[in-house]
């Protein structure tokens, strides 16, 4: 567990006790309604669990590694967004990977564009989101991360 | 029979997803384990984060007053409400969609669609411990550049989104029908009062119509609820209750 997430743990516990002490009836109810809600997104987010694990074995990193070194920067940049959309890869792996690929001459825009949409974009959890947040919603998010990602990557192709 | 079909209706994903492994084990048991094992980081990661997740949208619920998300958060936040978003999005751990269940805690007690976009955006893409990785193997000039555009992006995002979806597009009252309902139609009622005069602390007129004015839990006052209902002349009143 990292600093972040041990903090999180604390306040969460923290404000918790509060809340119990201060309207334990209230908080019960609470914990109904987060149980219902949470209940209702189990069965998804254990499905995406195992859906990014099929993915990272059809699509493992070596064959990203492969696509983002090519030299058709425009589509290489086009299809290394599509691949961080479908991919999650976890950002200790992912960073090392563009580290190398820039280190090696690659070129920056398609590989800021991978590491972009990596997180940006989620296409796994697009059902998830959908449910939550509904279609429209979910659609024009990850719709906009999207082109914001292109455009942060090739600004990004200006700076460095 | 019927019980499985149930099972798959209930969980389409998982259904799928459970057939896409049967498939890969029967072609290729060896991508079937490594996908299996490729699942487990996920797996931690889900199990280590969601217990904070269930108590933060309790404490949310229970603990926050709906005045100080309006305030802090609502449509006329401003830029306070926008930066308190990104630090709130920020620092908080976790994969995105551990952010879900507290955004729809959050937009429910009055947060606007724009400062909900601005958390998940930065839930996903603004870690600190990722930014500290991506400094190490990118170098820091990279890592501020793209943190910078980062930051313009999902503001951006949250402007436009705004813009775009308004919160009726959202499914939160379809959320909500589960919950304990009580609802007088306008349109109905007629005046009459006697809803007020039997349970004056759920019931009060305004402008000669009748409004809600609590809902109380309990069985006793569910129970109160339902016959009151039934006495109702114009049938102007609506109520579901709660499921367990």
């Amino acid at each position: 567990m990292d600093i972040f997430t041990i903090l999180f743990w604390v306040v969460a516990i923290i404000l918790f006790v509060i809340s119990l002490i201060k309207d334990k009836k209230k908080t019960f109810e609470g914990m109904k309604k987060s149980k219902k809600m949470m209940g209702n997104m189990a069965s998804e987010i254990i499905a995406i669990i195992f859906l990014i694990g099929l993915i990272l074995t059809f699509i493992p990193p070596e064959t990203i590694k492969k696509v983002l070194g090519s030299s058709n920067v425009l589509l290489t940049t086009i299809l290394a967004a599509l691949a961080g959309s479908i991919t999650l890869i976890p950002a200790f792996v992912a960073f090392p990977l563009a580290g190398s690929l820039v280190k090696a001459g690659a070129n920056i825009v398609p590989v800021v564009a991978f590491i972009t949409t990596l997180t940006m974009v989620g296409i796994v959890t697009f059902p998830l989101e959908k449910k939550e947040f509904g279609t429209k919603f979910t659609l024009v998010r990850n719709l906009l991360s999207f082109g914001f990602a292109i455009v942060i990557a090739l600004v990004m192709g200006v700076f460095l | 029979m019927k019980k499985i079909l149930e099972f798959i209706k209930k969980n389409k994903l998982l259904t799928l997803v459970l057939i896409a492994y049967i498939v890969v084990l029967i072609i290729s048991p060896e991508k079937a384990l490594s996908a299996v094992k490729g699942s487990t980081y996920y797996l931690k990661e889900m199990l280590i984060i969601m217990p904070v997740v269930f108590l933060l949208t309790v404490v949310i619920e229970a603990l926050v007053p709906k005045k100080l998300i309006i305030q802090g958060l609502g449509e006329k936040s401003g830029i306070t409400g926008n930066l308190l978003s990104l630090v709130f999005g920020s620092i908080s751990a976790g994969p995105v969609y551990a952010a879900f269940p507290i955004c729809i805690s959050l937009l429910r007690k009055g947060a606007s669609i724009k400062n909900i976009v601005i958390i998940l955006g930065a839930w996903a893409v603004i870690k600190v411990p990722m930014l500290a990785n991506e400094a190490k193997f990118l170098g820091v000039k990279f890592m501020a550049i793209r943190w910078v555009l980062t930051v313009i992006s999902i503001f951006a995002m949250g402007y436009l989104m705004a813009i775009i979806i308004k919160k009726k597009d959202l499914p939160l009252e379809k959320e909500e029908d589960t919950d304990t309902i009580l609802a007088i139609n306008e349109d109905y009622c007629i005046g009459c009062g006697l809803c007020a005069e039997i349970l004056p602390k759920v019931f009060e007129m305004k402008d000669s119509k009748a409004v809600v004015k609590a809902i109380p839990y309990g069985e006793e006052a569910e129970k109160q609820i339902a016959e009151t209902v039934e006495k109702c002349p114009a049938n102007a009143i609506g109520f579901t209750k709660a499921e367990e």
